[in-house]
């Protein structure tokens, strides 16, 4: 469906994504990386806002770029973080941006009243969005991506401001999308994806780290991750030995959760690598960079 | 469709509405209520309006000899009745001034004399003496229109020169009074700053908001993609015209109350004052100026929108574009309105001048379109 081939992304001498090659079919694909990996990049040059500095984005065997509206018309995109006029109501907001989409007035207030059905807005489709929290913005965002029921449906951190029931029930809808479309997440919460996503791709030092499914990807842990119970003074020393992946109070002593790739030691007990394993592992030096 | 009527409904928010109103308020009262308000502007402006009325209902929209000479007559029925008037007034007598000429020649150092003269010319006054006074600067004007013209000539050059044996063979000289047509040249004057001030005000945000608000992402995701830059220019375009129509029609209705209608068919060569390279009437003339209103205007809205579309933020865009037409103002507008068609700027400056303008803001915008089809949207 859509190939990104040979995709390089430069800002002056400074590289932002270099000779990134993925292809992706029908589904739900998890976009994971640390902030300031290349994601929104990734993500815009899929959405058409960015232009790759080499290579080319290709849908159904056509550069993106050369298909122009015809590409649009299949694309439901929310960014990171997007703009909306405050003393519109979302019905207002929603059908502006139907307008933009190629919609015609009476068909997009039933889409728009069925989309704010969608994500719990109805009762508040005619009140200013200035009054709206973060969470009910962001679902505001998620049903303007929706408005032309779109082939490929891109969501840039989308469940930032949501809170757990709202993360719940969007897991749910997206889940109900993909059986017929291609959804591409971009998240650095590994929660958000784990579940519902067929592949996830991870970019490390401007390249691809890997894009295969979950369980996959948890396998290139298999047998290196462990769970031990040591005492709060040892942990210091612990952390230089290994890489720790969480740590937790557990009755007076530490539960620590680490890699190890050699011999393990008696007492620790092996576990299930988890998705955020790997990404905690791979990203160690990012992350503690971050820290 | 609907996009672009979006687009002018957001350009027109009642923001916008209000600040207009504000600064059209503030700009009418600084600048165009003097020409409305004090016009014919005290004496003897009024005497001349007055005049200038009666001559054209008399003459037309020419003055030949025999016009003249019935005009004459006309001052020397006034003369008689001022002589009259003066007579009867024996402290005017008492005080040597019981005839016109006396009157008109009085010393200013006699306290007497002067008071008098103050009393009929400024507490009383008496009509009958100012129209006298303008009646008598006409017919001096009209008798040396020959030699009025050939002195402007010695400073003239050679392109200025042709235009004024031009002016003398076809015998259109300055006979009638200046008063309503340089009352209408200072009106259109201030018009036109306050509508150029109107359209930048307007069209300021009309990119930058969107921009800052981070609605890029969204808009040119969608169908209508980057093309929305397009619809957006159409979309301020119209509403430069709906402003500016707007603006002419409420300042033309107040212009309406200083009652010059009566002037529109003159010739503008027939008015003193200055000398042109054309021969409109005043009305031809008053069109003239309305469609240089509207090329200024569109001109100013096309660079008001580049400006909104390569700042960063609105305080920077203020900062550049209010010196900036304040500039334009100052050392363009002037020119290009008040002396659009005046023997003493070149003919082809002004031509020249609205010509480059409006290329230099089209050929910008289309570059700008250029640049945002394909402009990274990083923020």
């Amino acid at each position: 469906m859509i190939i990104i081939k040979d995709v390089s992304k430069q800002y002056g001498s400074f590289s932002v994504l270099n000779n990134i090659n993925l292809e992706f079919i029908n589904g739900v694909y998890g976009l994971l990386a640390p902030n300031g990996a290349g994601k929104t990049t990734l993500i815009k040059m899929l959405a058409t806002l960015i232009s790759p500095s080499k290579g080319e984005i290709l849908y159904c065997g056509e550069n993106i770029l050369d298909m122009d509206e015809g590409y649009r018309t299949l694309l439901g995109y929310l960014p990171q973080q997007f703009g909306y006029y405050k003393n519109y109501s979302p019905k207002q907001y929603l059908l502006y941006l139907a307008a933009l989409k190629g919609i015609g007035k009476k068909e997009a207030v039933n889409i728009i009243t069925e989309l704010l059905d969608k994500v719990a807005l109805s009762d508040v489709m005619n009140k200013k969005m200035k009054k709206f929290s973060g969470g009910m913005i962001q679902r505001v965002g998620i049903a303007q991506a929706l408005l032309n029921d779109p082939k490929i449906l891109i969501l840039d951190e989308p469940t930032a401001g949501l809170d757990p029931k709202e993360r719940a029930r969007f897991r749910h809808l997206l889940s109900e999308l993909a059986r017929d479309r291609l959804v591409i997440i971009s998240t650095h919460i590994v929660s958000d994806i784990e579940s519902i996503a067929n592949e996830v791709i991870m970019i490390k030092n401007q390249q691809i780290l890997y894009k295969d499914s979950v369980e996959k990807i948890c396998a290139s842990l298999e047998g290196q991750v462990y769970e031990a119970s040591i005492r709060y003074e040892q942990l210091d020393e612990f952390r230089t030995r290994y890489v720790v992946l969480s740590e937790k109070q557990e009755r007076g002593n530490m539960r620590v959760r680490f890699i190890h790739k050699e011999k393990p030691e008696t007492e620790w007990q092996p576990v299930t690598p988890h998705l955020e394993d790997v990404f905690l592992y791979e990203y160690r030096d990012e992350i503690e960079v971050e820290v | 469709m609907q996009i672009l009527l979006h687009e002018i409904k957001k350009i027109f928010s009642w923001k916008i509405l209000l600040l207009l109103l504000f600064v059209n308020g503030i700009l009418s009262f600084l600048l165009i209520e003097f020409d409305i308000k004090y016009f014919p502007n005290g004496r003897p402006a009024l005497d001349s309006y007055r005049i200038g009325v009666e001559m054209i209902e008399k003459y037309g929209t020419h003055m030949d000899e025999d016009d003249f000479a019935d005009f004459k007559k006309t001052y020397e029925v006034q003369l008689e009745e001022a002589n009259h008037y003066l007579q009867t007034r024996k402290e005017f007598v008492d005080a040597g001034m019981g005839t016109y000429e006396d009157f008109r020649n009085y010393d200013r150092n006699n306290k007497e004399q002067d008071v008098l003269y103050d009393k009929v010319m400024f507490k009383e006054p008496v009509d009958m003496l100012w129209e006298l006074e303008e009646r008598s600067r006409l017919i001096e004007n009209y008798k040396s229109k020959e030699i009025s013209l050939e002195h402007y000539m010695k400073d003239a050059n050679a392109k200025q020169k042709l235009r004024f044996n031009e002016l003398i063979e076809a015998g259109h000289y300055p006979v009638y009074p200046e008063v309503a047509f340089a009352n209408f040249k200072s009106f259109i004057y201030h018009v036109a700053i306050t509508i150029i001030f109107s359209v930048v005000l307007v069209l300021l945000p009309i990119f930058i908001q969107d921009r800052s608000r981070r609605l890029l992402d969204l808009q040119y995701t969608a169908k209508k993609g980057r093309n929305l830059y397009k619809t957006k220019v159409a979309a301020g375009l119209i509403s430069t015209f709906i402003v500016i129509t707007t603006l002419l029609i409420t300042y033309f209705g107040f212009y309406s109350l200083n009652h010059t209608s009566m002037f529109f068919s003159v010739p503008i060569h027939m008015f003193g004052g200055d000398f042109y390279w054309y021969d409109p009437t005043f009305f031809q003339y008053i069109v003239l100026t309305v469609v240089a209103i509207y090329i200024l205007g569109f001109v100013f809205a096309l660079l008001a929108m580049s400006f909104s579309s390569i700042m960063s933020n609105t305080i920077a865009l203020i900062g550049i574009q209010i010196p900036f037409v304040i500039i334009m103002i100052k050392y363009g507008v002037f020119y290009m309105m008040r002396h659009i068609i005046s023997i003493w700027v070149p003919k082809w400056v002004v031509p020249t001048s609205y010509s480059v303008m409006l290329v230099v803001s089209v050929v910008f915008i289309v570059l700008l379109w250029k640049r945002e089809k394909k402009r990274d949207i990083v923020l």
